[in-house]
Formats: C-alpha cells, structure tokens, sequence
C-alpha cells in the first residue's frame, strides 16, 4: 500500500532509490587484496537492497600437476615433451573456465512486526545476463505482499473509537485506550527493473535502467542513467546518477481532500480522485583505493519529490484545546461513521533530501570491515544520521558468519504533530504519522553464509529491529500527558538468499 | 606457418585496462594484451613479440626456399644437419608421432597434392592417393639428432607445431621483459604470461559448443595457462552428401572420419594445447572420449 513503510528499516524501501543509482559504477579496481569480492562495493539493486548476496572469492579451476597425471596418459607425456622443446616448466598452471552467461540472485525475505502489525513476505529474483566485453543485462522481479495493522494517526481515548475504513465501505472499532490501528493493509506489489551496462572505451563506463512497479493503489514508473570514469590508474574511480520516476497514487475510495473530515461509511463528499508524485534523485560519488587493504567511497546525493506526498490513508483526532480529548461525533440515525472528529492529514507538496554517504571496507587477514554512515537532511526538517556496521568472519574456506549492527536517528518533521486542536486556526500542513516522528531505531543480526560444491551460495540472515521514539512534550495537551506515547515497534527479518550461475 | 606479410608493421590501440598490440605472422592476425597502463611499455612488449613470431615464421615457413624446412625439403634425400632449435621441434615431432600412433606426422604435407579443400567436390581417386601415400610416414625418414635424412620426394611441414611454438616462445619471452599479465593470441591460439592484477581473468571468446550444449559464443575466463583450437569448420569437401574433413589420416591418406570441426583446449602452453586438440580431431568420432580420458579441459564443435 506504502512503499515507504519499511525505509526506516533500510531493506525494502531502498529498491527505489537503489535501482535509480544502481549502477553508479563505482566499481572498486581489484588489486591484491582488494581483487577478494568481499572487498568489492555492492552496487546491484538487489544487493544494495537487501545487502545479501555472498561473496567468496573465485579460485576457478583444478589446477593439473602433470607429476600427479597418469604417468601413461598422452597429456603427461606431451607435457614432457613440451617441456624439453620449450625448455621451461609452465609458469602456472592452467586456471580457465566458462564464463556463466546468467547469474541469478535470488532472495526471499520475512519481515514481521509484533501485535500483529505490518507482515511482509518478498521475494526478488534478479537475473544478469553477461556479454563480451564487459556489457551485462540485468533483470530484476520483486514480488511482495503486506498484511497487518498499522497505526492510522488517531490518538489513544479512553472510549472506544470508531472510523470509517478508507473504501468507506464499512467501519472498524478500536477498543478504548488502545492504539487506534488500521487494519486493511493487504496489499501485494510487483516490481519489475531493466538495466543495461557497458563501457565506453577504456576508462568510460555507462548504464540506462529502467523501473516499473504496480499495487492496486500505487503504479511507478522510472528512467535512470549513470556514468562513471576510472583515473589514477584505476584507483579511483568519479561516477555520477540520474533518476527519475513517475509515480500515480488510486488510492482506495479516492484521495481525501486536505484536512477534510472523516465521513460516514457511503459518503466520499471528501474524496477525489487520482494524484501523482515526481521524483528526480541525483547522485555524485567518488570510490578510492586508499591502500592494500582498504577502500573507500564517498556520496553525495540530492532528491527532490513534488506532487502528492501525503499519505492518503492517515488522519489526525481533532481535540478540545484544553483537555486534548477528541471531539465527539454522532453519526446521522441509521447510518454508521465515525465517533469522533477526524481530519486527514496534508504534508506539503514537495520535498528537497541531501544527504552525505561515506562507506570504508577493510581487510584484516580475512576478515572484512565494513563500515558506512549517512546523514540526510531535507526541508521537511527531518534530520537523520545512519552508521551501519558488518564484520565478515570466515570460517574456513567454504562459509562464513557476518554480524551486522545498525543505528538509525532522526529528528521530526516541522509539521509533524499529534493531534488538531478544534477551533484554532489550521495549520498549513500535519500529519501525525509515527514515520515522520522523533526516533531512534536500532537492527542487529547474523548472518550465516555457505558455497555448495557445485558453486552455488546460499545465505541466511536473521535480525531483530527496535524503533523506539519519544513525542516532544510542547506536542501534548491536556489528558495527552501520559496517556499519548510513541507507536514504538519490535520486528524480526529473516532472509533467504540464493546465488547461482548458469 | 604461410608466407611473411609483405607489410610488417606493429600497431598498439588502447583496449579496456589494457593494450593490444596488433601485427600480422604466420598468415594470422596476431594481438598481445598487456595489462598496463604505460603505453610506451606496450609497445616495447609488442614489437619484441613481432620480431620473435617473424624469426620464427622465417625460419620454419615451408614457403621460403633458403630456410632450414626448405634445405631439408630439396635436399633429395640427403643428409641435413639442423640447429639446437629445429632439432628440438623434430624431436617433439618424433614423439608425437610416437604418441598418436603415426596420426600425427609432420611428413603429410605432400598429401595436399591430392587434397586440395576449397569447399568444392573434388575427390582424389585411390591410385593417385595411394601414390602420394609412398612418400608419407615419419617412420620413413632417418632421424639422429642433429641429422636428418628424408626419403627423396618427401617433406616435413611444421606448421602443425610451429604457431602454438610461437605463442609460448613469445609468451616466455614477455614473461621475463615484463611484471604484468600479458595475453599473446596469435590467431585464437593464445597464452597468459600470469594472472591478471586488475580484473578477475582475461575473458576469451570462442566458437564452440560447450559440454551442456548450446551453440554460439562461449566466453572463458583465463587467469593463466593457455588455449589453442584446431580444425576448420570452413575447409572441406562436399561430395554425393558426403562431407569430407580437412584433417587427413597420414596413415590412409583419407579425411578422418568423424572428425568434430573444432576442439579448443585449455592446458598449461599453448603448446599442449594444439596438440591436444589435433590429437582429439585425428581420433575422429572419439575426440570427446580422447579427452575425458586426458582429463583436461575442452569444447568441442561438431
């Protein structure tokens, strides 16, 4: 129904942003050390999204010592005999292979918040094709479905509370003093990217995309592009990224009018049609060899979304000014509606984010750091600092367990409240969505990682998220103290990857 | 090994992460790859290949009269002594005749009197094969190093050997003048001095169809070690339905039958290579059960 309902989390939500800058080039020159793939930058969407695909390095091939050859075979003669003509043993052994022309990554995820809140199950197969010459082909599926309760920006009363759902075809109770949830979320999306990459002479290298997703509520449809060129004899590498998309919001019974009130069920006096969204994300970055052991990269990227940004399922109560209590509304006879005054939310229509990136991978005698921060600021007012942190830890020479830790915090939205106080004069914009609140949030987790005999790598990874927030106290009146906490939430990922060529 | 170009000129273009250094020998287009970012280097590396692919395709091209092939060749049966060099390649001849049960013979040349594989319908009769046949046969010839006698009439032709020769001379050579890995393919048959620094393997496409099927390009991801590919899917000859190979049993003076239209093999030289892959295609419809039973690595064309 959302698609941002996850970015605080950092998994699903960045399919996004990452198929825009997906092929940011910044691929890190391979050397010594750094040529380990477990040095290299993720740059694959389903990579960066889901930070899951394995890495081992690839030592190709049998190596054939003509001393352990049947001493009768022809090879084993021949090689003699070569030897005494050329009059040198080879200098290595022969290391060749076929190249796979496909790759798949392939990942099914689980993520579940607690009380029976948002549930999500996606699974994404991405496919790359490649070509001499370095030119690849990559496409890229994302099915997901979403089910479960999310909280609708209604406070806590100590009366029950009734709403009208957004199809205004029925309405749904809340029991008093719980956290008014809304419970329609069901929602299944499908995704679909194309990307095309090849380089542009020596040092050039280029990429189109394109991205496609489709909910009954939402259709998205984005172009993306990138350049990149490698200097310093390949240790440092400059690259630049474009996208734009286009997004149309149908949302269910239509989108309500700015701080329109909740009507009864049957009535849409409120709703109007279809809006849209345009997106344009640019992105500069700078990969460096820094040494033997280390690589680092840096981002700058700039996001700008205009047109319908409000979240057309979320509403605010309307409350007594001195007592914060909503105010009560008595449905027509025979008709049913809600108990209480309730104003749809209206966020401005657009939105500037900048944000800084900075990601370093080191290598410590097989173990690799990997250690990344973000800050992100946009005229919204929402500040957000990110330090991710993973440790790969070898165990022998065929798996691999990864500890990973993140800590996420951002400041509120400038328009973001809990409630309308009832006669005052309306704000220009609110919303009282949990999302555009104060928080911290916190992810730890393992992962453990395999390679078959056969080459193929699989991975499991489980986590657990905490997001904890806390409502600035000048937001809260009356019988609001106390009673008006944070929506804090407790959710589990656990993901499946499979890797395999052929 | 054909006839010198008349133009001998190197050339040095800027590849991906690399140079390619381009001339022509031994009747191919002939490309180094150097893993560098130093173009001087490059072509310092590229000229010292032509000048040893030139030395080489002059001294052993069957088509220059004053060379040691063409002394032994209309020396009439007379005794010839060679150098450390050609001795050394008659040496490798001999055992790989010995190898192949007299399938591999660097005396079958004359054969190409009767055969002559312009993709038309010409086929010798018997007599006129069996009479070429006479002076066919490396068992025929008088070898004791550094002597050589062959039988009047005969002729020994190492472009069989000399190519995949030239390719890991070259390849030693450049291997000692320079720390990079650098490519040598001298018209497909090729070897990697050492594993590449800045990309994973060379990726080399070939023709062929690979062990699970599919036709088209393979791509093959080299580090080290070397390919070569033997037999032409262009050269033979088409007669009532009957497609006739190319690769003659110097034992017969007939086509092989069953012969795959290429093998491409990977092994250390590039050397072994060739050879293992005009052994698969003497053995005819065997080639595949030759090299599963040689345990190395191969795609095959049939």
């Amino acid at each position: 129904m959302n698609r941002t309902r996850i970015v605080s989390v950092g998994i699903v939500g960045l399919v996004t942003l990452a198929s825009g800058c997906s092929s940011m080039g910044v691929e890190p020159w391979e050397r010594d050390i750094l040529a380990k793939e477990e040095m290299q930058l993720t740059t694959d969407p389903i990579e960066a999204a889901i930070d899951d695909h394995i890495y081992f390095s690839t030592a190709v091939t049998e190596c054939t010592s003509m001393a352990d050859k049947n001493p009768k075979s022809v090879s084993a003669a021949l090689a003699a005999a070569t030897c005494s003509l050329l009059g040198s043993v080879p200098a290595a052994p022969v290391q060749a292979a076929e190249e796979p022309t496909w790759d798949f990554n392939t990942a099914l995820l689980y993520y579940g918040e607690d009380n029976d809140r948002v549930q999500d199950l996606s699974l994404n197969i991405l496919a790359r094709r490649n070509y001499v010459d370095d030119r690849s082909l990559t496409l890229g599926l994302t099915v997901d479905t979403l089910t479960g309760a999310t909280p609708n920006g209604a406070i806590r009363q100590n009366v029950p509370q009734t709403f009208t759902r957004p199809s205004g075809s029925s309405a749904y109770t809340v029991p008093g003093g719980e956290l008014p949830l809304d419970d329609t979320f069901k929602d299944t999306r499908a995704a679909i990217t194309v990307g095309w990459e090849q380089p542009l002479g020596r040092l050039w290298k280029t990429s189109i995309g394109f991205s496609g997703s489709r909910e009954y509520d939402y259709t998205h449809l984005g172009l993306n592009g990138s350049l990149s060129r490698d200097f310093n004899k390949r240790n440092t590498t400059v690259s630049a990224g474009l996208a734009v998309a286009h997004d149309i919001w149908d949302p269910v019974g239509g989108t309500p009018v700015a701080f329109a009130p909740m009507l009864d069920v049957g009535d849409t006096g409120n709703k109007t049609g279809s809006e849209t969204k345009d997106i344009i994300d640019a992105v500069i970055g700078v990969t460096q060899v820094i040494s033997r052991r280390l690589l680092v990269q840096l981002n700058y990227s700039f996001s700008n979304s205009s047109g319908y940004l409000t979240d057309p399922y979320k509403f605010l109560s309307l409350v007594d000014g001195a007592t914060g209590e909503t105010i009560p509304r008595v449905p027509p006879p025979g008709a049913e509606g809600p108990s209480h005054e309730f104003r749809f939310e209206n966020r401005p229509d657009e939105r500037t984010k900048q944000s800084l990136y900075g990601q370093a991978k080191y290598y410590m005698g097989g173990k690799v750091l990997d250690a990344s921060y973000r800050y992100m600021t946009d005229d919204w007012e929402i500040d957000s600092h990110t330090v991710d942190l993973r440790l790969r830890w070898p165990l022998g020479e065929y798996s691999y367990i990864e500890p990973h830790f993140r800590f996420y915090t951002q400041s509120e939205a400038d328009f973001y409240t809990i409630s309308l106080v009832d006669g005052a004069e309306l704000p220009a914009f609110a919303s009282a969505d949990y999302r555009l609140g104060n928080f911290d949030a916190i992810t730890a987790g393992l992962k453990y990682g395999w390679k078959t005999r056969s080459g193929k790598e699989m991975s499991i990874r489980a986590e657990i998220y905490q997001q904890d927030g806390t409502i600035p106290g000048d937001l809260l009146i009356g019988n609001q103290v106390g009673r008006e906490t944070y929506p804090d939430l407790d959710a589990i990922i656990v993901q499946f990857s499979y890797h395999f060529s052929r | 090994m054909g006839a010198p170009d008349s133009a001998r000129a190197i050339s040095v273009e800027a590849g991906q992460g690399c140079f390619v250094g381009l001339f022509d020998a031994m009747a191919s287009p002939c490309e180094i790859l150097i893993e560098s970012e130093d173009r001087e280097l490059a072509t310092r590396l590229t000229r010292t290949a032509a000048d040893e692919a030139w030395r080489i395709e002059d001294k052993f091209s069957r088509y220059l009269p004053g060379n040691v092939v063409g002394c032994i060749n209309s020396c009439d049966g007379k005794p010839v002594e060679v150098d450390e060099e050609t001795a050394s390649l008659l040496d490798f001849a001999a055992t790989l005749h010995a190898l192949s049960d007299g399938r591999f013979d660097i005396t079958s040349g004359v054969l190409r009197e009767v055969w002559s594989f312009d993709g038309g319908d010409h086929i010798p009769d018997r007599e006129a094969v069996s009479d070429v046949l006479q002076r066919v046969g490396w068992n025929r010839v008088s070898w004791r190093r550094p002597v050589l006698a062959l039988q009047p009439g005969m002729e020994i032709d190492l472009g069989g050997i000399g190519k995949e020769y030239a390719v890991d001379r070259v390849a030693g050579i450049l291997s000692e003048a320079a720390a990079c890995s650098v490519v040598v393919n001298f018209g497909g048959d090729l070897a990697v001095t050492r594993p590449p620094q800045q990309r994973r393997a060379w990726r080399v496409g070939i023709e062929a169809v690979s062990a699970t099927g599919g036709k088209g390009e393979t791509v093959l991801q080299v580090r080290s070690g070397a390919l070569a590919t033997s037999g032409d899917s262009r050269r033979f000859l088409l007669k009532d339905g009957v497609r006739y190979s190319h690769i003659l049993d110097p034992r017969s003076g007939w086509p092989v039958e069953g012969a795959p239209r290429s093998v491409t093999v990977a092994a250390d030289t590039c050397t072994e290579s060739g050879m293992l892959s005009t052994l698969a295609i003497l053995e005819g419809y065997n080639a595949e059960t030759f090299l599963d039973g040689e345990e190395v690595k191969y795609w095959c064309r049939r």
